[in-house]
């Protein structure tokens, strides 16, 4: 792979304001409102079902909005009436197909792109093969899509989006498809490659790892609306809800009571021991809630020499990581999974887990605990350190 | 409101933006009619498949509203219909077409077994046969036997005595014999793509279980079950609703037919269309009830067997003394429906005088020189090629869009009502086609609305049209729902306008797909026969209507040239459709669906 630069080319700001999409009469955004300045890189991230690929797909063109308005470099792209297509919007995508079209060879698939340009032959011709370079498959330019991996096909996708450095670039969750190993090398593959173009990003994903290794902000989407828009740090650290702390990663969830309040800090009793954590509710003495905890912020130990204020436990689990083992400890107000240490702790012994605050967000219950009710989640949710 | 405050925001550069001015509010403002082209295809369905078929239904409850007697409801049409002759007619086809479904379904079964469960040699041939047969008017493989059967005919001729066979053939024997060897291809299509699907695992189960090969076969057959049903009705409507035989075989055997009982009523005078439209309806009502016991007969049980656990089912070895006598079978199955019917044709116009009393009989290529040489027989062969051709493109384009249409993911209803119509059109006989093509475009409202097309070549082809279109749009629906949308979509968010967009990255994926289909319709028109009979412009016969009227006039010889020459020029369109995409698609286009 050369090391040559691309030039860069500002990219839009992308303006999105109460827009609404349905499908027949079930709603996939509703009211949705974001501004993504130019040349910054945004990650939608939420479920299944959340609406960001919708959102995406409004941004690109090739849905039309139902109401709201979309503004692109200060240009009206779309509202409830009006709808400008795909190919005036001067944005490109990368597809989760990869969306290669079959009867093109690989250069033939990336000097598509050029086609808006209108550019003399020579210069498409390096511009194609410089792209190529970038992604590493300059030898392959005459081969067809079927005769790729997985993997170079959508390299092929990647060159084909920066081929005609677009104001916007979109990505439709372009590394679900592709082996651990891989998503990680092309991640960083598209991280330095969208950058150096300058364009605005927004790369749509499911998965909190890849959204916070990738994000400049993140826009946290759950059944159609935004329910967090910030920074990674923001997100992680002070998470809008308990669906966006759950989404993006916990080791589990404990039922206590608020025995101290102070601005955004509480003390929690839970299973007699007194935790500290970061409030998520306006919270006051009294208050039954949950505490959601990072995996980060835990950590275990010996009962015998263990700091005061541990959380007493019995290890149900234990995985080989490793780094380390990670273990589902069973306490008496819940489960916590994903607590790492560096040693490996047995089944059915038992043990101490201290938290962090720093990791622990405390919010009002609404329901059951899920200790009332034993409602034990033992999915281990981890964030890549 | 979710606010991403830029960190190094600069000023747009001109080439990085988003084009604005006069083009982009004019874009703008185009867009909001983005219902038009779907009103656009609409229309032409309403014009072309529902108001034709529609109108011409309804005559049969009330004459009075489409101008046609003076009840405004009445049932007399059908209480005609079920009567007489025309009762006896309707019996016939009713048997005909039941006799004809079980003996059709059982060959194809028996076909498709031995093409994909045994190893029997030329298994390619065999399924090819089924395609030519398939391809093969009814009216032709009818013809064919005529001519080798008939009072003076080839066998007379050449000395051999036809007699006994002549009496069992011209009668419902024969006529359900061409029909059966027009079903088989139906049936075996249906049974054989299920087969492909079955994997081996269900007959291990029985075999490791104690049963025999016979219990294997038993469980087998009743898996196949909605194949088997799809097949027994399939071919029951294709024969209760086919116009070949009924207008050659069964006319010239006084065995009548539902179908040419419905052609009778518009052709000759006085013209009764409401007895017309009622023989439509027990048509369709036929068809109906042989969808009605497919679905209650498979009611409430699993047929689910197809996974990605299925394993390949393993080719069973015949012996040889099987393998020699299923090979009998089949190349019997080919002479009956292929081998007798070219023959017969091929051999009748290479016969001097045959039809005629004269006593010598020599063998001459003067017919072909005759059809070559006259305008009279050769106009109808180049008219044909010209419908055709128009045809075939017009419906491979609607067949397109309709196929699109039933794939996309927006117009859910939409497309399901268009699914639902051409559902219900495949099931119409092209002779109702016919007649509500004549009975609206010849009424008095068509004229006082400016629509001249009564007797045009422009009905012929719509009607060409309208019969062509719900096959078409059926066998391009099966490659249009591979196709990903992302596609044409990346194709748009890469520069490309729709059009454009489908153009350069859809079209070449399914240009195999619907070369096929033009090729499949061209064929089909060239040699069609209910619609060209009733549509024909005066004194511009089709090919179909040329054959069967020099037979009629007893030019036995000239008719059968022509059918060799039309079969002849049809292949050779293959060919060269074939042959010119070799030659000039890309690269690319070429590549796509090959096999390594």
């Amino acid at each position: 792979m050369t090391t040559q630069t691309t030039q860069a080319a500002p990219g839009h700001e992308v303006v999105v304001q109460g827009v609404d999409k349905r499908y027949g009469k079930t709603p996939a955004l509703a009211g949705v409102d974001a501004t993504i300045g130019a040349g910054r890189f945004v990650v939608l991230l939420g479920p299944s079902g959340s609406g960001k690929s919708t959102l995406a797909r409004c941004l690109a063109g090739v849905e039309r909005i139902d109401g709201g308005a979309i503004h692109m470099a200060g240009t009206l792209v779309g509202d409830g009436r009006r709808h400008l297509p795909p190919d005036r919007r001067n944005l490109a995508m990368v597809f989760q197909d990869y969306a290669l079209w079959p009867h093109l060879s690989v250069a033939g698939n990336v000097s598509y792109a050029l086609r808006r340009r209108k550019l003399p032959g020579a210069e498409v011709e390096r511009r194609v093969a410089d792209a190529l370079e970038r992604v590493g498959l300059g030898a392959l330019k005459d081969r067809y899509p079927h005769e790729l991996s997985g993997g170079e096909q959508q390299r092929v996708s990647l060159a084909r989006a920066v081929v005609g450095r677009p104001g916007l670039l979109i990505f439709d969750e372009p590394l679900s498809n592709l082996d651990a190993d891989l998503r990680e090398r092309l991640r960083v593959e598209i991280a330095t490659l969208t950058r150096e173009t300058g364009a605005t990003a927004v790369y749509i994903t499911h998965d909190q790892s890849e959204a916070f290794a990738l994000a400049d902000e993140i826009i946290v989407l759950d059944r159609g609306s935004i329910v967090q828009a910030g920074a990674p740090e923001d997100i992680y650290h002070r998470p809008a809800t308990p669906f966006v702390a759950r989404f993006t990663g916990i080791a589990g969830e404990l039922a206590g009571v608020v025995a101290r309040a102070d601005g955004d800090q509480v003390g929690v009793d839970v299973a007699g021991v007194r935790l500290s954590a970061r409030a998520g509710d306006a919270l006051a003495a009294g208050d039954r809630v949950r505490l959601l905890i990072r995996p980060a912020a835990t950590s275990i130990h010996d009962p015998s020499s263990a700091p005061l204020g541990g959380l007493a436990g019995t290890v149900i689990d234990v995985a080989y990581r490793g780094r380390g083992y990670d273990h589902v400890v069973e306490t008496a107000a819940g489960s916590l999974a994903a607590v790492f240490s560096p040693r490996r702790w047995d089944r059915s012994g038992t043990v101490s887990v201290a938290v962090d605050p720093a990791g622990c967000s405390a919010y009002r219950t609404e329901g059951p605990h899920p200790a009332d009710s034993r409602v034990l989640d033992l999915t281990a949710v981890t964030l890549s350190a | 409101m979710a606010t991403l405050t830029p960190e190094r925001t600069e000023a747009v550069h001109p080439a990085a933006s988003v084009p604005s001015g006069r083009r982009h509010r004019l874009t703008m403002a185009l867009s909001r009619a983005q219902g038009a082209p779907l009103i656009a295809f609409w229309l032409v369905i309403v014009a072309i498949l529902v108001l034709p078929i529609a109108l011409f239904l309804l005559v049969a409850f009330s004459p009075r509203l489409l101008s046609q007697g003076s009840q405004w409801f009445t049932l007399t049409g059908f209480r005609d219909a079920l009567r007489g002759p025309l009762l006896h007619a309707v019996l016939d086809s009713l048997a005909v077409g039941a006799a004809t479904a079980v003996a059709a379904t059982a060959i194809g079964f028996g076909v498709a077994w031995a093409v994909l469960r045994t190893d029997i040699p030329a298994r390619g041939l065999w399924s090819a046969s089924m395609f030519a047969l398939l391809l093969a008017p009814s009216y032709l493989v009818a013809l064919g036997w005529e001519r080798l059967l008939e009072p003076s005919g080839v066998l007379d001729v050449l000395g051999l005595g036809s007699g006994g066979a002549r009496h069992l053939f011209y009668g419902p024997f024969g006529v359900i014999v061409v029909l059966t060897a027009k079903g088989v291809p139906f049936a075996y299509l249906a049974i054989s793509n299920a087969l492909r699907g079955l994997g081996e695992e269900f007959e291990m189960a029985v075999r490791v279980h104690g049963g025999r090969g016979r219990d294997a076969a038993r469980i087998v057959v009743a898996l196949l079950a909605p194949a088997v049903w799809s097949a027994l009705a399939i071919v029951f409507a294709e024969s209760i609703s086919d116009f070949g035989v009924a207008a050659t075989l069964a006319n010239d055997a006084h065995f009548p037919i539902a179908t040419f009982t419905l052609y009778n009523a518009v052709d000759n005078f006085p013209i009764n269309f409401p007895v017309a439209a009622a023989i439509g309806w027990i048509l369709m009502a036929m068809a109906g009830l042989a969808l009605i016991a497919q679905s209650r007969a498979l009611r409430g049980r699993s047929y689910r067997v197809l996974g990605g656990r299925s394993r390949p089912a393993r080719r069973q070895h015949l012996a040889p003394p099987l393998a020699a006598g299923a090979v009998g079978c089949l190349a019997l199955l080919v002479v009956v429906g292929l081998g007798v019917p070219a023959f017969g044709a091929l051999s009748a116009s290479l016969i001097n005088g045959l039809g005629s009393l004269a006593s010598s009989h020599g063998f001459t290529l003067s017919n072909y020189q005759r059809v070559l040489d006259s305008g009279a027989l050769r106009g109808p062969l180049l008219y044909s090629a010209k419908l055709a051709a128009i045809t075939a493109t017009l419906t491979t384009a609607i067949g397109a869009v309709s196929a699109r249409l039933l794939t996309s993911r927006s117009g859910r209803l939409s497309a399901r009502i268009l699914d639902l119509l051409l559902l219900t059109a495949v099931a119409l006989p092209g002779i109702v086609f016919a007649a509500g093509y004549i009975f609206t475009y010849n009424l008095p409202l068509a004229n006082t609305l400016g629509v001249h097309l009564y007797e045009t070549a422009t009905l012929l082809v719509l009607a060409y049209l309208a019969t062509a279109l719900p096959a078409t749009a059926r066998v391009l629906l099966g490659p249009f729902s591979q196709v990903q949308h992302s596609l044409r979509e990346a194709g748009q968010v890469h520069g490309d306008g729709g059009g454009a967009s489908w153009a350069r990255t859809v079209l070449p994926v399914l240009a195999r797909p619907l070369l096929s289909a033009w090729i499949l319709t061209y064929c089909a028109t060239l040699l069609e026969l209910p619609v060209s009979q009733l549509l024909y412009v005066p004194n511009h016969p089709p090919v179909s209507v040329g054959i069967t009227k020099a037979l009629a006039n007893y030019d036995f010889g000239g008719g059968t040239a022509m059918e060799v020459i039309a079969i002849l020029f049809a292949l050779v369109v293959v060919a060269a459709a074939w042959g010119l995409f070799r030659l000039l698609a890309p690269v690319g286009w070429r590549r796509l669906g090959r096999t390594r």
